[in-house]
């Protein structure tokens, strides 16, 4: 029986060093990798959504591959929504080797609930970021972490002023509103905005169009003419503003009352 | 020197060789630990008691290991041998957490899933401890044939 004892003695203390050495070395191996998440781009995609680009470095000068690297992003709204998930997968990275890549995330701003909110006032998004991987290949280690990101909005306090009259011609005058707002999304603003102007008994009596381009962080100011029948008009009424962009379209109009 | 006073030096002797060997096994036994704690001091800087656990660890650890080598020879060892074996198990499986080690820096939650290692560890601490009964059969097997009726 001596003999069998001796070699389970011999079998275990070989794997016990074994573990050990494998463990301690797969963990400090790992002070060696150099993870590196540089600024995020933000632009929009081709099909006009909303783009934010994260490039990652990974620098494994450590003493083992590193499998399954793992970087998951989800952005919730304030009430807990998901708006998008993305998630960018590199399955080895060697050791001694340096691996970039970028993770993409995009958000359609036609999914955004309650819409007008996000388009017309600045707010906090909630950011869940995983970052997982095996060390050695073997041990799963994963981080995750919660983070706020401010959402500007394009249209951030959009008005139209005082309307001032003006060009009488016998039938008709000419009334003009003044257009103003804030692009603060990251994304420059190109598209369309339609006014319908009613007036006190809810008779459409004017409507018009115009083309706007907002670079990123700016604001705009605009004028909008309007043909207006003599005989409609009212002292007071209301506007009714539809918005189109390539990014997102408004389907609710924006009533805003004038007098 | 009468024979009574003999079988006492004999003793001694006996006594102070396994002494020196359970020394010379435990200093071994915290070098191992202390060369080791060097590469895992970053995990200490990061993971708050993880230093006192593995301390608590080699301590009792060694403790068993230092008592087994001063019963060797009686079936006293193979029981401490034994418990040794399952000591690792049960704290591997209790400062593990299962295999599912988590902690919170800062703002970060960090999750290690180890239970492939506990599992592994498992196998090989029940493999010392079927060694530890192996040779308490052995053990009691010999005595009794050395036992003249």
């Amino acid at each position: 029986m001596k003999i069998p004892i001796r070699m389970i003695s011999i079998t275990t203390t070989f794997f016990w060093i074994f573990l050990i050495v494998f463990l301690v070395s797969a963990v400090y191996s790992f002070r060696d990798v150099r993870f590196g998440f540089e600024e995020p781009q933000i632009g929009l995609t081709s099909d006009n959504k909303i783009l934010f680009s994260l490039p990652i470095t990974i620098d494994n000068k450590g003493y083992y591959n590193i499998g399954s690297f793992n970087v998951t992003t989800e952005i919730l709204d304030h009430e807990g929504f998901m708006i998008t998930r993305a998630s960018t997968f590199i399955p080895v990275i060697e050791k001694s080797r340096q691996v970039m890549a970028t993770h993409n995330v995009t958000i359609d701003a036609n999914d955004l609930q309650n819409s007008q909110d996000y388009l017309f006032n600045d707010t906090e998004l909630e950011v869940r970021e995983t970052v997982s991987i095996k060390l050695a290949e073997v041990i799963p280690v994963q981080a995750s972490t919660n983070l706020s990101m401010p959402w500007g909005a394009p249209l951030y306090n959009f008005t139209l002023g005082e309307i001032e009259y003006a060009g009488f011609n016998g039938t008709h005058m000419t009334a003009t509103v003044l257009i103003s707002f804030e692009n603060h999304a990251s994304f420059d603003l190109t598209g369309n905005i339609q006014i319908q102007m009613y007036n006190g008994t809810d008779i459409q009596v004017s409507e018009g169009q115009t083309t706007i381009e907002t670079p990123q962080n700016t604001p705009y100011y605009g004028r909008m003419e309007l043909n207006v029948p003599i005989v409609g008009a009212t002292e007071s009424g209301y506007f009714e503003v539809y918005f189109s962009f390539p990014s997102f379209t408004l389907e609710e109009p924006l009533v805003i009352p004038y007098d | 020197m009468t024979e009574e006073n003999k079988d006492l030096n004999k003793r001694l002797q006996k006594f102070t060789r396994k002494a020196l060997k359970a020394t010379i096994k435990g200093v071994f036994f915290y070098g191992i630990y202390f060369v080791l704690s060097m590469f895992l001091a970053p995990v200490s800087e990061i993971v708050l008691g993880f230093q006192q656990m593995i301390e608590v660890f080699v301590m009792v650890y060694i403790f068993l290991m230092i008592i087994g080598e001063l019963t060797a020879g009686t079936i006293v060892h193979h029981f401490f041998s034994g418990a040794k074996a399952l000591f690792v198990i049960l704290y591997l499986i209790f400062a593990l957490n299962g295999g599912i080690v988590g902690i919170t820096v800062q703002n970060v939650n960090l999750i290690v899933d180890l239970r492939l290692f506990l599992v592994v560890a498992m196998l090989l601490g029940l493999l010392g401890f079927a060694k530890s009964v192996l040779q308490a059969i052995n053990f009691l097997n010999e005595k009794a044939e050395h036992v003249h009726f």
